[in-house]
């Protein structure tokens, strides 16, 4: 769309926040079932398998809290997975540390593992932020009219 | 057996695997072939994205496998080129 026939597109906040709650629901909730659904694939594909790879540690929100600032644009599973982390998997009680270190040592996640798990989360919640802009103003996807160019990859311009 | 066969050729550390919990343990068997990790990463963002932007959702796994191969080619050459500024190109600048 140019810049000469913008058209102003109607807010659709409670889309916006359906997409924060879970990733695709936003768009699903606009009447874009399938969209909704490869979209949930794709965000939840790179946030589960960040934690798969880096275990639950990767996501933090008091060692790594810069990630976390983008990790938590996934909504609440973002922040499940930090509660079970601080809960869970992290030594809360600095008395007991001694005695649970070897526990400690397994779970915590650590290297190259550690920065491509939170690198996959990371950008899992970035995608989940570019999926809850689209679904705060969401424009239907129509093939372009004027630029044939684009029609044959099928991408709206 | 195939597995078996495989820990004990060398290409997977067995013990890092064993001690594996999915979501509470790290997969530190990959620590040596995190660059790997990449591939599924730039699959995972040209699914999101493209599930955006295409209008035609026939027409997405062929987009995203594009965007893959065009993420992880461009990450490729980002990587020689950092490297051959680093190895060739400032050795060869002037000290002083």
């Amino acid at each position: 769309m140019s810049s000469h026939d913008h058209v102003d597109l109607p807010l659709t906040p409670g889309a916006a926040v359906l997409a924060w709650l879970w990733p695709g629901a936003g768009h699903i909730s606009l009447g874009q079932t399938k969209r909704g659904i490869f979209i949930m694939a794709g965000v939840l594909f790179l946030f589960i398998g960040g934690l798969l790879i880096g275990g639950l540690d990767v996501v933090d929100r008091k060692n790594d809290r810069l990630w976390f600032i983008a990790q938590v644009f996934c909504g609440p599973i973002a922040l499940g997975a930090d509660f079970l982390n601080q809960n869970v998997i992290k030594t809360v009680d600095d008395d007991k540390r001694a005695q649970e270190e070897p526990e400690r040592l397994t779970t915590t996640s650590l290297g190259r593992v550690n920065e491509i798990g939170t690198l996959y989360c990371a950008l899992a919640g970035l995608m989940n932020l570019v999926v809850i802009l689209d679904a705060l103003q969401y424009r239907p996807k129509h093939p372009p009219a004027r630029r044939t160019d684009d029609r044959r990859t099928g991408e709206t311009a | 057996m195939m597995f078996a066969s495989l820990f004990q050729s060398g290409c997977v550390a067995t013990d890092s695997l064993l001690a594996y919990v999915p979501f509470k343990t790290p997969i530190n068997a990959l620590h040596d072939w995190w660059y790997l990790l990449l591939i599924p990463l730039a699959f995972g963002i040209a699914l999101t994205y493209k599930a955006l932007r295409v209008y035609d959702l026939r027409a997405i796994w062929s987009q995203t496998l594009l965007m893959t191969v065009q993420i992880v080619v461009a990450m490729i050459g980002l990587a020689v080129a950092l490297a051959i500024f680093v190895l060739v190109v400032i050795p060869r600048l002037p000290v002083q």
